[in-house]
């Protein structure tokens, strides 16, 4: 009941969404189309075909009492198509700039897309350093050398420390840590300016893409 | 590194063939016809003539022949082909025969003033030409004919193994309607193993094998086949399985390159076996992602002829390497053809059809979408208008669309279906199809209004190709039309129009730019990747980056990826910005920087080698940039310069003092002595006219000794060289004495001898040619300030003219600077009034001389961060500049006798001294000061 009364003071005071356009960038086969679809769909397909060009996908997504819609841009990731992506990123809020923590060359490329995303892109862009592919080093014990992951955790939290991003290891393939990402940037997207009414009570069952940690800070967090 | 690397790659020279051409489409003459015809590059017309074919088999009694009849048109002879388009529409007769498969050519009798010619292939068809003009051009033509034939006799080896792997052959042969003997099915696509997408019969294969047997039979075959409107139509419905490899590779001339190069495949392969590359590893990448939904590619055998392909073909092209959408297309191929096929194939499509497409930059790419939006624009301006208004990336469906020849867009058996139009009528089929599907989409796309429902929207057209167009007709025909069908027909009828002239003219219209946005991005990204260096800031980087590719890139060849400077390029860049350096140097000193810039010893400097390089060369700490002089001899890396590097070193400083040494450029203190000169005579006239103070006055009068001046400054510059090369044997060690020196605190008699016996080992070390450069003042402000400000690599790229190189400039400059003359007035008027005359006293006298300097010296200090601005700009009044250029018609000697000797009458011991009060006293150095 309360919930209803709730969606009926929100429908009249606030949007019921916000549209953030949010662009994925990093080197080819890092997961950016599989974190997509299984952000989208919640499936995962082993062999995907590379995206040509650039993919759009739409979501859905409920923080706290926001509903967000991100229109999604998944480019390309081989570096001849670098050249595509500015027309991409335009007008971006958000962006995740995506490597593969078993590939070290694909975390030097992160690095050179946050440059650029810091250059080219909107001043108050949103960005998320995600390292994928967190399912194959999953059972390696910490400190084997024979470990699958060549880019620690530590140097990822550096390098978003260091930019100012957000930052999460995750999984297209089991799902880990997938939802977070998104819930995390929503979090971080500022509220187009509107009046805010304090239902904390509404905020419980209305997350319908996290897991619990990430959304309870709700759209003023930053 | 490996990420700009790959985008140096530069649409240059696209842009400048278009310009060297003439012609629209970039392309000369001969290159066009060789595109038209579909054959080699090499090809050349040896003759041509115009001419009246006829076609003629056992089998042209067939139903569709008899509409044919005879066609005009003009007959080409090439090297290896006997060529011939109709005239009227190219449609209705052509052929590219290759002259291995002519067997017979007869002269047949005619009416008095006809000629012609019979000619016999191995597809036991008969052409007859009858030659049209004069009868000494086709006795000309038929003799031209007969020397290409003999020619060619060597080629006629390649003809039997070849006819072995085409289909068609074995067809005919296996039904006893040829004379060749093909027992074995010829190697073919993975489909023959895997089955061929697509319902065999739903397709209608088998009648449209029948039909092309028929084709085959009374038009003739691969090399040596008639195109007749037959067999356009018979490409337009579609082509069966098995010949749809063998068609392709007719239509789009790779068979003639495959026939040409027999076996470069294999040895391609075999060649680069062991060889990595930044390409194959993009391809293993993408293995496994390549239409991954068809059978062999979830097997082995697949996957390893697409890794072969593609593996050869970045071989092939390295320019090129491999471009993801590459592997969709070559999986596409490799269903239908053999790996060597599908090799030659994809060759014609990256290089020919589609050239651009899959190149570093993909330049290509870029302009066919401007291209694609502006027919978009002119052909349904409603849906254009719409588009722009939502702001919706057209790009975003249609690039996939051109890059993976519609490959991963629609269902595969509609993809092949526009491939079999695409290899046969080229790049304007893209074009064509895809206008079609917005035009058949319009209404609907006219109510979207942002990317996703467009892209859902078209998404979910190509889902329904198989579905009638006209479901609600009462009319049956009209129902069983489908979409695709629907498409087909929209996109060769109403967009027939759409040409390769109506393209390259968009093309030529966007091509600058696009060029232009992909070299602001190259050059954004290129900057952004550069090492970071302290002494270059970043509006310099973009000048060097400019100069030097606008050196490197007017020899590297189209599509280069790599540029790099030879030392060629080199010698004219550092002629650019350096006053030292001429263009046509060359100078030990300019090698020896470029083979110790080469980072990567390939006799060739990347952009980044130069940056780094010349950021060591401008540096302002006296300290580290004597350092970073010395480390360009330290061959060995030992910290030691023997001898023949020490007489290089003195060699190398005269040749970069040149410009000083001969006096067309002015060395710091040389200015100071113009200004202190100016300045003198300013406060001794206002003495005699007994003025305390009030306006100075720049006037006319000032006369100052300019050749005595220079005179004095070439002297100084011969001194300090002689002094350095006397100095540094004098200090140079003994090798085994290294130890004792330190502790000796030098007795320098015993160790001279030593040292300036050739036969005695000695070296100059790091902190000794410290201090021998530092003992000489001139050489000193060489390393602090003269070489520095020599380098100017901040000039933009279309600055023509170079103020710093005209002597009249320099000492205009200098004197129109009245600003810091007065200063210097003014200053030596405020200090004491009362000596001023003592002073002017003492500036004449030869013990004031090194103070005087040294005042000079200590406010060149003062003033260098203004220096850096002001140095030679003009920056006073019209009117007082006039006054200060008249003052050179009266050059009068009045300036003291400045010291040209000053380095020889100074000892080293009591320079240093002088320095250390100002410079960082250098640890090695102060043993030496007994
Ligand atoms: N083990 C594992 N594999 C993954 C994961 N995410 C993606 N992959 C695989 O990695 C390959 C590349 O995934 P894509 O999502 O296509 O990569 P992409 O970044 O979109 O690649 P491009 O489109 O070429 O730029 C596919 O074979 C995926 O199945 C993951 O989290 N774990
Ligand atoms: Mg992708």
């Amino acid at each position: 009941m309360e919930l209803k009364s709730y969606d009926k003071y929100r429908m009249s005071f606030a949007p019921p969404t916000t549209s953030v356009k949010l662009v994925l960038l990093g080197e080819a086969a890092v997961g950016k189309s599989s974190l997509v679809l299984r952000f989208v769909s919640n499936d995962f397909q082993e062999n995907k075909e590379p995206t040509i060009g650039a993919a759009f996908l739409t979501q859905k997504c409920t923080i706290g009492e926001r509903t967000i819609k991100y229109e999604i841009w998944d480019t390309a990731g081989q570096e001849r198509f670098a050249s595509l992506a500015p027309m991409y990123y335009r007008n971006a809020q958000a962006a995740l700039v995506v490597y593969d923590i078993t590939k070290p060359a694909s975390f030097i490329k992160a690095r050179h897309w946050v440059k650029e995303l810091h250059e080219q892109a909107s001043k108050d862009i949103t960005i998320a350093l995600v390292g994928n592919k967190h399912d194959l080093v999953e059972d390696d014990n910490d400190g084997d050398d024979s470990s699958l992951r060549k880019v620690s955790i530590e140097e990822g939290q550096k390098l978003a420390d260091e930019e100012g991003l957000l930052f999460f290891e995750t999984s297209a393939k089991t799902a880990y840590n997938v939802n977070e990402v998104f819930v995390g940037i929503g979090s971080k997207i500022p509220e187009a300016p509107l009046l805010k009414p304090q239902q904390p009570q509404a905020t419980d069952g209305r997350i319908d893409l996290s897991t619990g940690t990430a959304p309870a800070a709700d759209g003023c967090a930053c | 590194m490996a990420f700009f690397d790959a985008l140096k790659e530069r649409a240059v020279l696209t842009i400048n063939q278009v310009f060297d051409k003439g012609n629209d489409s970039g392309l000369s003459k001969a290159q066009l016809f060789c595109i038209e015809h579909r054959i080699p590059d090499d090809e050349t017309v040896i003759d041509e003539l115009a001419a009246e074919v006829g076609v003629y088999s056992e089998y042209n009694k067939d139903a569709y022949k008899e509409k044919m009849g005879v066609s005009q048109g003009r007959i080409f002879l090439t090297q290896r082909f006997l060529i011939f388009s109709d005239a009227y529409d190219k449609r209705n007769c052509s052929f590219t025969i290759h002259l291995s498969t002519i067997k017979k050519v007869e002269r047949v009798p005619t009416t008095d003033y006809a000629f012609a010619l019979a000619i016999g292939t191995h597809s036991r068809i008969k052409l007859s030409f009858f030659l049209v003009g004069m009868r000494s051009e086709s006795e000309k033509f038929a003799h031209n004919l007969k020397l290409a034939l003999r020619a060619n006799l060597k080629n006629i080896a390649k003809l039997q193994p070849f006819i072995q792997t085409c289909y068609s052959e074995y067809l005919l042969a296996k039904n006893k309607v040829s004379s060749e003997k093909v027992d074995e099915i010829p190697s073919g696509g993975l489909g023959l193993e895997f089955k061929f997408p697509g319902n065999a019969k739903e397709l209608r294969d088998k009648s449209k094998m029948k039909l092309w047997f028929d084709l085959f039979k009374a038009d003739g075959r691969n090399l040596s086949i008639v195109k007749t409107p037959m067999f356009h139509r018979l490409v337009r419905v579609g082509l069966p399985n098995r010949l749809r490899g063998e068609i392709w590779e007719l239509c789009c001339g790779s068979m003639y390159l495959r026939l040409e190069n027999v076996g470069l495949y294999q040895q391609l392969l075999d060649e680069n076996k062991e060889k990595n590359s930044l390409a194959i590893e993009e391809i293993e990448k993408d293995l496994n992602r390549s239409l991954p939904e068809y059978a062999a590619y979830q097997s082995p055998e697949g996957i390893e002829r697409l890794r072969n392909v593609l593996t050869a073909y970045s071989w092939k092209n390295p320019e090129v390497g491999y471009c993801q959408a590459m592997n969709i297309v070559t999986a596409a191929l490799l269903i239908y053809m053999s790996e060597e096929q599908a090799f030659w194939c994809l060759h014609m499509i990256c290089d020919r059809i589609v050239p651009g497409y899959y190149s570093k930059t993909m330049y290509g790419t870029l302009l066919d979408q401007r291209v694609f939006e502006s027919l978009v624009q002119d052909t349904m301006p409603m849906l254009w208008e719409h588009i722009t208004k939502y702001d919706i990336q057209l790009s975003v469906v249609s690039l996939p669309w051109f890059l993976s020849l519609f490959l991963s867009s629609m269902p595969l058996v509609y993809a092949f279906r526009i491939l079999d139009v695409f290899f046969l009528q080229g790049p304007k089929t893209l074009f064509q199809v895809a206008l079609a599907i917005l035009k058949l989409n319009g209404e609907e796309l006219l109510k979207v209004e942002d990317d996703g429902s467009f892209i859902s929207l078209i998404k979910d057209y190509f889902h329904s190709l198989e579905q009638s167009a006209h479901p609600n007709s009462p009319n049956q025909k009209y129902r069983t039309i489908t979409k695709f069908q629907e498409l087909l027909v929209t996109a060769f009828k109403e967009f027939s129009i759409i040409n390769e002239a109506v393209l390259n003219k968009h093309r030529v219209k966007h091509r600058n730019t696009i060029f232009l946005n992909i070299s602001t991005f190259v050059k954004r990204t290129e900057l952004r990747n550069l090492p970071k260096v302290k002494n270059i800031d970043q509006p310099t980087l973009g000048n060097i980056y400019d100069r030097y590719y606008s050196i490197v890139e007017s020899n590297v060849t189209v599509g280069s990826g790599s540029s790099v400077m030879d030392f060629e390029g080199f010698r004219i860049f550092m002629s650019q910005i350096c006053t030292w350096v001429n263009e046509n140097d060359d100078n030990p000193f300019l090698r020896r920087l470029m083979n110790h810039w080469d980072s990567e010893g390939q006799k060739a400097l990347t952009l980044s080698d130069l940056v780094v390089g010349l950021n060591k060369l401008i540096e302002p700490d006296l300290m580290e940039a004597m350092s970073n002089f010395f480390s360009l001899y330290d061959d060995k890396k030992n910290g030691k310069l023997d001898r023949e590097h020490i007489l290089q070193v003195s060699e190398d400083l005269l040749y970069i003092t040149t410009p000083w040494k001969d006096a067309w450029e002015l060395d710091r203190i040389t200015e100071d002595a113009i200004e202190n000169a100016i300045a003198d005579e300013i406060v001794k006239r206002k003495a005699e006219k007994g003025e305390k103070s009030g306006d100075i006055e720049i006037s006319s009068e000032i006369e100052i000794d300019k050749p005595k001046l220079e005179n004095q400054q070439i002297e100084r510059y011969l001194s300090a060289a002689s002094t350095f090369i006397q100095r540094a044997f004098e200090y140079a060690q003994p090798e085994e004495e290294e130890a004792l020196i330190k502790e000796l605190a030098v007795d320098n008699k015993i160790s001279h001898n030593a040292a300036l016996d050739p036969s005695t080992p000695t070296y100059l070390n790091l902190p000794t040619f410290r201090m021998v450069v530092l003992a000489d003042e001139t050489y000193e402000l060489l390393f602090s300030n003269t070489l520095r400000n020599s380098i100017r690599p901040e000039k933009p790229l279309d600055e023509k003219f170079d103020t710093m190189r005209n002597l009249k400039d320099m000492f205009d400059g200098l004197l129109a600077d009245g600003r810091k003359v007065a200063n210097k007035v003014r200053k030596r008027m405020d200090s004491a009034a009362s000596s001023a005359i003592n002073n002017q006293n003492q500036s004449l006298n030869h013990q004031s001389e090194s103070s005087s300097l040294k005042s000079g010296k200590s406010k060149i200090q003062e003033e260098d961060e203004e220096r850096d601005d002001d140095f030679g700009v003009i920056s006073i009044d019209e009117k007082d500049k006039d006054l200060l250029l008249g003052a050179e018609s009266h050059v009068v000697i009045n300036t003291p006798d400045q010291a040209t000797a000053v380095p020889k009458t100074q000892s080293s011991a009591s320079t240093s001294t002088t320095k250390d009060g100002e410079k960082q006293p250098d640890g090695n150095l102060i043993e030496f000061e007994t």
